[in-house]
């Protein structure tokens, strides 16, 4: 049995000590800022990365991972109790679980919410062991050519699946790869639009973009909006929900568990897209329909269990192809980069530790989570007391210390400061700024996949359209953007994401 | 959220995106013009940045003419909301701040003047709040980046 080999091995390397510590400090980090809204979890793992240059690289990876998911559960604490979303992904468990916290409910909310997510995480570390083999297995017989389709399904279907116009996303991503070719060029030793200063002849670091784009073009977009009165003001009570409350809640979970788990997997997907789907499919499936947004608990339970799931299986294309989903997963790429690991297909064989640990470690910071929320709920909710007056300068701060102290390179500290511009003005002209991250990250390795499979073919194009895997995987290109001119998808994806926006 | 719609054609949102593409796509050509371009089968230093820019440029210019061109259409041109400088100011000034200090005047220091500064960004701020937790939070800046963290950045004057 490989697979029960594989999880062995994960499991071994999960448990050990000091990874369990650096789960456990992940997973804690991710509830406080799923809590806190105002500060999402791609700031925060960027704010993060350079501390786990002195990790092992399945630590390291494990409580970046921790951090992302433990996101998605505090997330939905204040949801319930303040009626705001704490993080994008649990905008849909306002509607109903707030709706249960103000008739005296709010126990039996947050309780459902847990289990939910801890049902669909466990769920969904299954999913990802069984669909990693196979798929490595395929990866296995890539080269630069296919590699290079690959990287081109990536980003393309990351933009067309996610948020926001596919032109300006489309647009973005080459503005990434744009910038992802600053610095020296690794062939001929040129410096390429590095205007003479020496710290970006090793290229632009991602971690200050991240943080001025995600973390500081957001801070000062939200001091705009008029600051929100936060009411938490019933206590939590009957944590243990009822038998009947399970077993109205528990058909949800495994619906929203299954729809999760493969929009999770879909380029694009991730956390954000799951949830909505889920409970539209609730709200569908339900004798009465009127009860939903009235304190449904299907719609608190279904919801819940598909973002988790979705945030997991999100995990599957860069751990077993190394093409990232979403741009949480491009700084994932970035972390294995800093560890000197080589992200793509061939890292299940090289890295079977590392993959099968963070695998495993999902399962084990699951039941953390579900330890660390439903008991010390009382500290999440005090921590909810904190004004943005104070929170926000403390992150301003906390950003400025961070990118300062990867390099020790003040550099960083200003160009963080232009990306926070610049993440200002993308945010007024409503573009995502998402798929320039990916862009960042893998413009470095498409370029050099491009130039080694034209090496190979002497610069014939056809290369990619004669290499049956590659061609598939261009076929999925063309497929997708065709499909996004036909009118009948073009009316049904606005209408999708207008609901969910 | 819904955004103030506007009757005069342009949509500001598409134009502005464009011109910056424009530039950005300009800057990079200028930038990389001297670059070995080389062919496909042996590229040299300068034929992605030149592809990718050429594609940013194409980009750029269909934004500004689809911004420019919206009158015709039927579709409802969103504005742009008012940007509102305080906030905008302060945050950046703030980064800026602690750049031009945490060298110099090491990170106690720097970082109480970056936090006062930064909830300048809000009027909701009163000083005799501020100061205190800025002073508190330089303390807890200090004990996590440099006693735990080990960063090498100097905790006082130098």
């Amino acid at each position: 049995m490989d697979l029960f080999d594989n999880l062995l091995l994960g499991l071994s390397t999960a448990l050990e000590l000091n990874n369990l510590g650096l789960c456990l400090i992940g997973v804690l980090i991710g509830t406080a800022i799923g809590v806190l809204p105002g500060i999402g979890p791609i700031p925060t793992v960027a704010l993060l990365l350079p501390f786990t240059f002195g990790l092992s690289p399945p630590g390291a990876m494990i409580m970046l991972a921790g951090i992302f998911y433990g996101a998605q559960y505090g997330g939905s604490t204040t949801a319930i109790l303040v009626n705001v979303p704490g993080e994008t992904s649990s905008v849909v468990t306002c509607i109903d679980g707030h709706e249960m916290a103000k008739q005296g409910k709010a126990g039996t909310a947050l309780a459902i919410a847990a289990l939910a997510s801890f049902f669909a995480g466990t769920m969904a570390t299954i999913v990802i062991a069984v669909l990693s083999v196979p798929l490595s297995v395929l990866a296995l017989k890539f080269t630069a050519v296919e590699y290079f389709s690959l990287l081109v399904l990536g980003l393309i279907a990351a933009v067309v699946l996610a948020h926001g116009s596919v032109a300006k996303s489309l647009a973005m991503v080459l503005l990434g790869l744009l910038l992802g070719l600053i610095g020296i060029d690794v062939s001929s030793g040129a410096a390429r639009m590095t205007f003479g200063v020496a710290e970006l002849s090793d290229g632009l670091d991602f971690v200050p973009v991240a943080m001025g784009l995600f973390g500081l073009g957001e801070i000062i977009a939200n001091l705009e909006r008029p600051a929100e009165r936060r009411v938490v003001s019933q206590s939590v009570r009957d944590l243990i929900p009822s038998r009947a409350d399970l077993r109205a809640a528990f058909p949800a979970m495994v619906r929203g568990t299954m729809l999760g788990s493969v929009l999770g997997v879909l380029p694009g997907g991730g956390a954000a897209l799951p949830p909505f789907s889920s409970y539209a499919l609730e709200k569908k499936l339900a004798k009465d329909p009127s009860r939903f947004g009235k304190g449904a608990i299907e719609g608190v339970a279904g919801p819940e269990a598909a973002n988790n799931a979705g945030a997991q299986t999100s995990f599957i294309p860069l751990l077993t192809l190394g093409i990232p989903a979403n741009a949480l997963m491009a700084l994932m790429i970035g972390a294995l980069m800093m560890q000197g690991i080589q992200p793509g297909p061939q890292i299940m064989t090289e890295q079977p530790k590392l993959v099968w640990g963070v695998i495993a470690s999902m399962w084990v910071g699951n039941l953390m989570l579900l330890v660390i929320n439903l008991p010390l709920i009382g500290l999440w909710v005090s921590m909810l007391k904190i004004p943005y007056r104070l929170l926000f300068p403390a992150i301003v701060l906390f950003c400025c210390i961070g990118t300062y102290g990867i390099a020790n390179s003040l550099f960083n500290v200003w160009l963080m400061m232009g990306c926070a511009a610049i993440g200002y003005f993308f945010i007024k002209i409503g573009v995502e700024p998402a798929p320039l991250l990916l862009g960042l990250v893998l413009g470095p390795q498409l370029e050099e996949n491009f130039r080694r499979a034209m090496l190979l073919s002497d610069g014939n194009f056809l290369v990619f359209l004669s290499r049956p895997i590659s061609a598939v995987l261009l076929g999925v290109v063309a497929l997708l953007l065709l499909a996004l001119l036909s009118p009948t998808i073009l009316r049904n994806r606005k209408a999708a994401l207008a609901e969910s926006s | 959220m819904q955004s103030p719609v506007t009757r005069s054609g342009i949509d500001w949102r598409d134009l502005l995106f464009g011109l910056f593409l424009v530039a950005v796509a300009a800057g990079a050509l200028i930038a990389t013009h001297k670059l070995n371009v080389g062919s496909a089968a042996d590229m040299g230093a300068g034929y992605m940045p030149r592809a990718v820019s050429l594609g940013l440029l194409a980009f750029g210019l269909f934004f500004c003419v689809r911004g420019v061109r919206r009158a015709g259409l039927a579709q409802a041109v969103q504005a742009i909301e008012p940007v509102q400088l305080r906030p905008l100011l302060a945050v950046l000034a703030a980064v800026g701040l602690f750049a031009l200090t945490a060298d110099r005047l090491g990170l106690a220091i720097a970082s109480v003047v970056t936090v006062v500064l930064a909830s300048l960004a809000t009027r909701e701020g009163r000083l005799r709040e501020t100061v205190p937790f800025a002073l508190l939070l330089s303390g807890a800046a200090v004990l996590l980046f440099i006693k735990v963290l080990a960063l090498p950045v100097p905790v006082w004057p130098r």
